[in-house]
């Protein structure tokens, strides 16, 4: 029964072979992923609530130093979800299990071969986007903005440990959050079953918002917006998503069905993984019953926000809003 | 050649906290086995080092501890599979995870506890066969649980896994290990009390699937394909190849 500190450092003094490093990135790259989506539900859902906000959010992403997040959100993805293949093929192949270096080794490799092409699409919108002498976010107000996502966390973590605490005093419980057996055995069949469901749809997303279109094109005036015929005339961020969530086809809002689809699989795949972690290092029950109920909380917190906001979608006076805004503070601004 | 054993001791009585010791020891030939040199410097430089050993022949399952960072057996490696040359560094310290008593001496007893959780042992409480001797087995039944009939015990697969390091109370790959083989041996009937115990949130869905258990096992366990098996056993209950 090592410390935290203990596991982590002896995981990078004891020498396992690839299958521990595969590992190890697994659960980084997993952890990244999450944090990344909790900032982008909430910043999505602006698009339908505070379009003025999400106009800030879109600027944000497109400065320099989302734009080095971007790249490395990217190798996270393709590399976990390749990782994550192989963990579900061995589960279900587990006479397989001498490939298993081997099947390391190939998503080290099969994530490279996608990563080149794809990171030279993004690095032609990056470089398009500077040879036009953009306007900026300066770091100061990126600091500003995300500092009240880094106080919102801490805010919901010291309310779940306080909450525990309250709890452990009244129950006298000395256990921390189990889940029964049966309950975890389905969280691992989710697992396994939502990351192959993820895969493509992940993927399909980031093609499009990266590929085929780059961040930057979301305020791209003029540009027919992907996966819809419709252009988007003004440049503004909200006009992007309300094309595509009011694409129809056959009478069908395919992308906020395509959406809906990637929220719930992702923050419950995200979130659950997020509770395993939890559950390896966070033993001391009050502090471990605090971050569970801070996880269940924010995973069903994510999934109402981010429905909420495919159902209202973005609607004229939002866009209106965006436009006058814009304008206004454009002004001001420069 | 010459070898410098780099050796992790700790006294409880004497020492704070653990600290790193060297020996060097001369005329090694290249096929001594690391047990060899740790008795070198126990009988020939400080007779206060303390470690466990029996057999010495990889049978008894004692002497696992972590050399040149791996969990190993001491009496299975030679010193020319660590390295060449005219002097080689060996390091050798306790194995992770379970409480140091001394030296290279851990507490098994957390371990030995996992390991009876699982009831590793024969139920059957059927009535013997009519001849009143053996309970039969074809040879693809008695295959099937053939690889993990061969653990000693010697925690070296469960003291190499990060869950393990990282919270005690996971049972560990060589229980599970145990677990197989009795839950695929088609004359035992606990099958279903064992699956109860290994279902529970520390049996074993905190496998990551790392394969650490596997690279250290001195008996070549196939240790990791064992999990995933048990873990098949959950999903679609075991199926033996021919009915008894
Ligand atoms: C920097 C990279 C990304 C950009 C620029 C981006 C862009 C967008 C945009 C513009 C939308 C609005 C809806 C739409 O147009 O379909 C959206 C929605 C969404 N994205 Fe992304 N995306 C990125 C990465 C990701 C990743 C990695 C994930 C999954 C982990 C993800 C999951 C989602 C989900 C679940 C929604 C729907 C949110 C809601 O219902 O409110 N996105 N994304
Ligand atoms: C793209 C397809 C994906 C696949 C195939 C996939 C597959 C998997 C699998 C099989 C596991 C379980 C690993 C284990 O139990 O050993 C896992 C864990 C995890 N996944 Fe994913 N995943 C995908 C996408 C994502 C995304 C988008 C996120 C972030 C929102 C994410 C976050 C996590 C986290 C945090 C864990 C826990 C890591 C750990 O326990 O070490 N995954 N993934
Ligand atoms: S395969 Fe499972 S039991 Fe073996 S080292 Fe990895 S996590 Fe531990
Ligand atoms: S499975 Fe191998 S490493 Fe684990 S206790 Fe048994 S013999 Fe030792
Ligand atoms: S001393 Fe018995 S196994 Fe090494």
């Amino acid at each position: 029964m090592a410390t935290l500190v203990t596991t982590v450092t002896e995981t990078l003094r004891y020498r396992g072979k690839i299958g521990q490093w595969s590992w190890v990135l697994h659960r980084v790259t997993g952890l990244g992923t999450v944090l990344f989506l909790v900032l982008h539900i909430i910043d999505t859902s602006w698009a339908a609530f505070y379009p003025d906000l999400y106009a800030e959010a879109i600027a944000e992403y497109q400065s320099p130093l989302f734009t080095l997040g971007e790249f490395a959100l990217i190798a996270c993805v393709v590399y976990h979800a390749f990782n994550g293949l192989r963990v579900t093929l061995l589960d279900y192949k587990p006479e397989w299990w001498a490939y298993q270096q081997r099947a390391a080794a190939i998503v080290f490799g099969a994530t490279t071969i996608v990563l080149i092409p794809t990171f030279g699409f993004m690095l032609s919108h990056v470089a398009d986007f500077y040879g036009e002498d953009p306007d900026l976010v300066s770091v100061g107000d990126i600091i500003e903005t995300q500092s009240q996502f880094v106080i919102g966390f801490v805010a919901i973590i010291a309310a779940a440990l306080i909450l525990s605490a309250l709890y452990g005093l009244v129950s006298r419980s000395r256990s921390g959050f189990v889940l029964p057996g049966r309950l975890e055995a389905a969280m691992w069949l989710f697992m396994r079953l939502s990351g192959v469901l993820i895969l493509p749809l992940v993927f399909g997303h980031l093609g499009m918002m990266h590929v085929i279109q780059g961040v930057f094109d979301i305020t791209g005036g003029g540009i027919e917006v992907v996966g819809t015929d419709i252009v988007n005339d003004s440049g503004k961020a909200v006009e992007f998503v309300g094309a595509r969530w009011d694409m129809l086809v056959a009478g069908v809002a395919i992308w906020r069905v395509y959406d809906a689809l990637l929220l719930a699989l992702v923050v419950i795949h995200g979130f659950n993984g997020l509770r395993t972690v939890i559950n390896d290092y966070a033993l001391q029950p009050l502090i471990n019953r605090a971050l569970n109920w801070a996880v269940v909380f924010g995973a069903i917190a994510l999934i109402v926000l981010g429905t909420a906001a495919l159902l209202e979608g973005v609607d004229e006076t939002a866009y209106d809003i965006a436009v006058d805004i814009n304008e206004t503070t454009a002004s001001a601004a420069y | 050649m010459r070898v410098t054993m780099r050796i992790r001791r700790f006294n409880p009585e004497k020492d704070q906290k653990p600290y790193w010791a060297d020996y060097t020891l001369d005329q090694v030939e290249p096929n001594d086995r690391v047990l060899e040199l740790l008795h070198r410097v126990k009988w020939e430089q400080d007779g206060t080092l303390s470690f466990r050993r029996s057999c010495a022949h990889g049978v008894c399952g004692s002497d696992g501890m972590r050399i040149n960072g791996v969990n190993r057996l001491a009496c299975k490696v030679l010193v020319n599979a660590l390295d060449s040359g005219d002097h080689v560094k060996i390091q050798i310290e306790p194995m992770l995870g379970l409480h140091v008593i001394k030296d290279l001496i851990v507490d098994m007893e957390p371990f030995f506890e996992h390991y009876r959780s699982v009831m590793p042992y024969f139920v059957n409480d059927d009535p013997l066969p009519e001849d009143g001797r053996e309970r039969l087995q074809s040879p693809a039944n008695r295959a099937q649980f053939d690889d993990t009939t061969k653990c000693i015990l010697c925690a070296c697969c469960t003291t190499s896994c990060p869950s393990f390091w990282a919270n005690g109370d996971y049972v560990g790959p060589a229980a599970i290990v145990q677990a197989h083989r009795f839950i695929y041996d088609s004359r035992d009937n606990a099958a279903a009390e064992r699956l109860k115990v290994l279902r529970e949130p520390d049996g074993v869905w905190r496998c990551r699937t790392i394969f650490n258990c596997t690279s250290a096992c001195p008996r070549e366990i196939e240790v990791t394909r064992a999990i995933a098996e048990v873990k098949a056993a959950m999903r679609r209950g075991v199926k033996h190849p021919d009915p008894e």
